[in-house]
């Protein structure tokens, strides 16, 4: 990482200042960098519209420091792709630009605030089209970064007269920036719904005799549509997990009364009662939301016998499920059921397999299968991936990596079962 | 992005093509190509998805929706041409069977 800030260096700059490189070497990120990055738009809606549609949210904001800064142009900047777009612009109005002609490219570049004082004298920036055709000699951005720091946009004003920036004005700039960022990444209010939706998955996993259950879930938004939950009563342990149509806080909604209507049905579950019946049940229950808010539910159930392994399921569209023996086979529990609130006719039926000592089972949803290399038949790579990992804890962490890692779009859930071979007791 | 290619043959069977990823976005875009050709009158539609890298689950929703809507009018919703990782996502969901895979456009409604 280098910086380009000529007139104050950050404070993790390396000594003897700035490093020097032609201009088409550093529009380039590292090609891993931008995939992230390019994800992350994508993942939060932010990729170049159609039509541009001025947002009050974002103008108000722009507006602001156009006049604190007495500033001629002031933006957020989105790079998408080759270009950038500009979800708020005040001085200018340009839809759409090449994203090698804004100084943006270069801020996204650095991950830091970039100050150019007079980008007519600085090679690096002196042949921009706002530079030559519109005069700009000042410009000021600051990064907007994503939960995971993947730099989604730019805040950053612009004047024609050369100038400097004090340390306060920076300060009222990040500042705004900061603001700017929550705007676009997800309001505060979406993270206190994060919250709440997190209190609403099991709060430990369980461990019981020589069984262990543990999941993860993680939205690609604030909140999402995906939920699992488990619980261990009358030595049956009943698992869910559920993935609504779509993400974000409509999934979330929806997804809230799923685990509601799952819930109701736990003590008939653990008392023996046919999960195709229950399944039913849930349907009926969710069947007029679903119908009114046109989405659909794959959701997979199961029951698990702890004292002889006998496993009970049921899976309304999911088809994301996958055993492995201790000899190393992978087998996949599958069933030719659709999701809930499909068809107003559609019923479900229980299947029977059996977990013996030493075998492990993982079901997740789509998203996960979104990350994997072969989605076709993924079920090798998902088998491979709990062989690798002798605790559910470190598997389900190897999920939250690949999630990470590859920039999930969707949400990610995955709930793992594993039961010890009888020399590990 | 996505672009949708619409149009309606000499049968009156509407052919909506979808090019690129069908994601939650499009989804939408796609619900309303699909109302707007009902509403127009046209409700017999085929949904060619052989330029249809990736298909979401909104993206499902949309068709779903736009099957029932479709049927309602008196008509029907096919799919013709999925690429394999689209495919994918119909057998595992088990839609295959209710919006069944057709091997051409112009097939879709006879046979």
């Amino acid at each position: 990482m280098f910086s380009e800030d000529r007139r104050q260096a950050p404070r993790d700059a390396p000594p003897g200042g700035v490093e020097r490189r032609r201009r088409a070497d550093r529009a380039d990120l590292p090609a891993g960098v931008e995939r992230r990055r390019q994800r992350a738009v994508d993942s939060l809606g932010l990729s170049a519209p159609v039509r541009q549609q001025r947002d009050d949210r974002f103008d108000r904001i722009t507006r602001l420091a156009a006049r604190v800064f007495h500033a001629s142009w002031s933006s957020i900047t989105v790079l998408d792709g080759d270009q950038a777009w500009f979800p708020s612009a005040q001085g200018f109005d340009i839809p759409l630009m090449p994203r090698q002609d804004t100084f943006c490219s270069r801020t996204t570049h650095n991950a830091r605030l970039t100050v150019v004082p007079d980008a007519s004298l600085d090679p690096d920036f002196a042949g921009l089209p706002a530079v030559v055709n519109d005069g700009i000699r000042f410009y000021a951005g600051v990064p907007l970064t994503d939960q995971l720091g993947n730099v989604v946009g730019v805040f950053c004003v612009y004047d024609h007269a050369p100038r400097t920036m004090p340390g306060s004005d920076l300060e009222t700039l990040e500042d705004l920036a900061a603001w700017a960022q929550s705007e676009l990444v997800g309001s505060s209010e979406m993270l206190r719904a994060g919250t709440v939706q997190k209190a609403m998955l099991p709060a430990a996993p369980i461990h019981r005799d020589d069984w262990h259950v543990d999941g993860i879930c993680l939205p690609a938004l604030a909140v999402g549509g995906d939920l699992f939950d488990f619980a261990v009563n009358n030595g049956v342990v009943h698992i869910g997990l559920g993935d609504v149509m779509g993400k974000g806080t409509g999934a979330a909604l929806v997804g809230a009364g799923v685990r509601a209507a799952v819930r109701s049905t736990h003590p008939e579950v653990v008392g023996g009662a046919d999960l195709g019946s229950t399944t039913y049940r849930v349907a009926r229950t969710l069947q007029e939301d679903l119908d009114r808010g046109e989405s659909f539910v794959t959701l997979f159930q199961c029951a698990i016998d702890v004292a002889d392994g006998t496993l009970r399921y049921v899976d309304a569209g999911a088809g994301l499920c996958v055993v492995v023996r201790t000899d190393g086979s992978v087998e996949r529990l599958q069933s030719s059921d659709r999701p809930i609130g499909i068809l107003p006719d559609d019923t479900w039926t229980e299947h029977r397999g059996h977990l013996a000592p030493g075998d492990r089972m993982l079901v997740f949803s789509d998203g996960l299968l979104d990350l994997l290399a072969d989605q076709v038949e993924w079920w090798h790579e998902v088998g491979r991936l709990v062989a690798a990992h002798e605790e559910p804890s470190s598997l389900l962490l190897a999920v939250r990596e690949l999630a990470t890692e590859q920039v999930s779009l969707d949400d990610v859930t995955a709930v793992a079962v594993y039961r010890r071979s009888e020399g590990e007791r | 992005m996505i672009e949708f290619d619409v149009r309606t043959t000499d049968d009156g069977i509407g052919v909506v093509v979808p090019r690129g990823r069908l994601n939650m976005v499009a989804a939408r875009q796609l619900r309303e190509t699909l109302t707007g050709l009902v509403e127009g009158g046209t409700s017999r539609i085929v949904v060619d998805l052989a330029e249809t890298t990736f298909l979401d689950s909104s993206a499902l929703g949309a068709l779903v929706a736009g099957l029932k809507t479709a049927r309602q009018a008196g008509g029907d919703l096919r799919i013709a041409r999925p690429t394999e990782s689209v495919l994918t996502v119909f057998k595992l969901t088990n839609m295959d069977k209710v919006l069944r895979p057709r091997d051409d456009v112009e097939g879709a409604f006879h046979g």
